[in-house]
């Protein structure tokens, strides 16, 4: 035995099962397994597993809209950061924002209202960060013990720890004049990278939350409601750069309210 | 240590929004070092934490590059990141991402139990083992590569290889029971 496993070592199985032999090397690994069931055994088992990490992580071999802005982002502050101020899409969502606001003075939200913002892109583009935000709303906001991972005691902390994982200089909403509090914030991931979400409630307990993602699919500024059958609604729009979900099971004037008073705080915050 | 040397003449007024022909390699090797990143981390947040340090990183001290292999070099710098991370963590615990990982599983359709299995398994490996681990089979480099990106003797490339391998295995076994819920 011990003779026969000096003509095969250890590394050469290795190397068999990352393909990292010649061909006359393979040849010979394998008639040597044929005759060393046990050993077979075990390198069927590294290449089942082998196969299973590489199915594992082949999906987030790709890239996406935001590596280039990563890479130019970290240019810009390396070279003392130049900005432009408030970009053509702000102008964009406040304008599908006064519409909305019409709306809401009118009592009106029929999907006619969202015809002069919706675009083809917007159509065709995936729910996925509504989705997500009532996947978390869902998730979050019936946690009792644990909702948020930092509370508002540290709301200065909060946004900037996840101003940090974001890149983007988080302020965050004050709700007090809609009657809505912070209880406190979580990284989440949102479209597969680090994105936050703000819980907030209010005096009886109802929650509502904020979720903010880095775009990826979607560099069109729009703006829309989202339904989830039952009570729970959403509202989010999305800059180009961040996509914003505002998500609660509370009237939808008011989710309404809510979402256009933190797109009003998030667009000072941006724009200073 | 070599920040103010970096940014001085990196196309200072020239269009920025135009990448240079490195920021274009950089962009081009985002693919494989979003799949390494995410394959060394615990969780999705992570990983991306972890890509985003290492871009950083390469393009800050892109003059230090000899201008071999950039693939190479990027890997060796998220390695580097993710041991001292890794030694970081070990001191100061943080919160544990369990929870929106699942919601990802969710999202990418494969079967969530079987992913997290897999993600659990890793996350006992050691920081050396997984790192050696994943740059042979994920990334497909040779072990020789491995020991010259990691600095270590080809000897030790291969005993950590052996080792992640037989430990993951052994993890799978045990964790054929999955708790939905960790005791509190």
């Amino acid at each position: 035995m011990t003779d026969e496993f000096d003509t095969v070592s250890e590394d050469d199985l290795h190397a068999y099962v990352d393909g990292q032999l010649s061909q006359p090397e393979r040849e010979r690994i394998e008639a040597w397994l044929e005759k060393h069931p046990a050993r077979a055994q075990e390198v069927r088992e590294w290449q089942t597993q082998a196969a299973a990490l590489q199915e594992h992580f082949a999906p987030y071999a790709r890239g996406d809209e935001g590596d280039r802005a990563l890479v130019s982002v970290r240019r810009r502050r390396n070279q003392g950061g130049v900005d432009s101020g408030p970009t053509p899409m702000f102008r964009r969502i406040a304008a599908g924002l006064l519409i909305f606001a019409a709306g809401a003075l009118a009592g009106m939200y029929t999907p006619g209202i969202l015809a002069p913002v919706r675009s083809p892109e917007m159509a065709a583009s995936p729910d996925s960060l509504p989705r997500q935000a009532q996947s978390a709303f869902l998730v979050y906001a019936s946690e009792v013990r644990h909702p948020v991972e930092v509370g508002a005691d540290q709301q200065a902390h909060l946004a900037t720890w996840l101003g940090k994982r974001l890149d983007y200089g988080l302020k965050i909403p004050d709700l007090a004049a809609l009657g809505f509090s912070l209880v406190g914030g979580r990284l989440i991931p949102v479209n597969g990278t680090a994105g936050a979400m703000l819980m907030y409630e209010d005096g009886t307990g109802q929650r509502l939350t904020v979720l903010l993602g880095r775009n990826r699919d979607n560099r069109e500024t729009s703006f829309r409601i989202a339904s989830q059958g039952g009570s729970l609604e959403t509202f989010y729009w999305i800059d180009g750069e961040i996509g914003y979900a505002v998500t609660g099971e509370v009237p939808r004037s008011l989710l309404q309210k809510v979402a256009d008073e933190c797109y009003r705080q998030f667009e000072g915050a941006e724009a200073s | 240590m070599s920040r103010g040397h970096d940014g001085s003449d990196a196309g200072a007024g020239a269009d920025a929004s135009a990448p240079d022909a490195f920021e274009e390699d950089v962009l081009a090797l985002m693919p494989a070092l979003r799949r390494y990143s995410r394959s060394l981390a615990r969780s999705d947040s992570d990983g991306d934490d972890l890509l985003q340090d290492c871009v950083e990183k390469v393009l800050t001290r892109r003059r230090q590059w000899r201008g071999v292999n950039l693939r190479a070099w990027a890997f060796t710098i998220m390695t580097n990141l993710y041991r001292n991370h890794h030694r970081h963590r070990a001191r100061h615990p943080e919160v544990d991402y369990e929870e929106g990982l699942s919601l990802v599983a969710e999202e990418q359709g494969a079967d969530p139990l079987q992913r997290r299995r897999l993600e659990r398994a890793l996350d006992r490996l050691s920081p050396e083992n997984r790192a050696v681990l994943m740059l042979v089979v994920i990334e497909g480099y040779r072990y020789q590569d491995v020991a010259e990106m990691m600095v270590i003797p080809i000897g030790t490339v291969m005993s950590r290889l052996s080792r992640a391998r037989r430990q993951l295995a052994e993890a799978m076994k045990d964790d054929n029971v999955v708790a939905l819920r960790r005791p509190k």
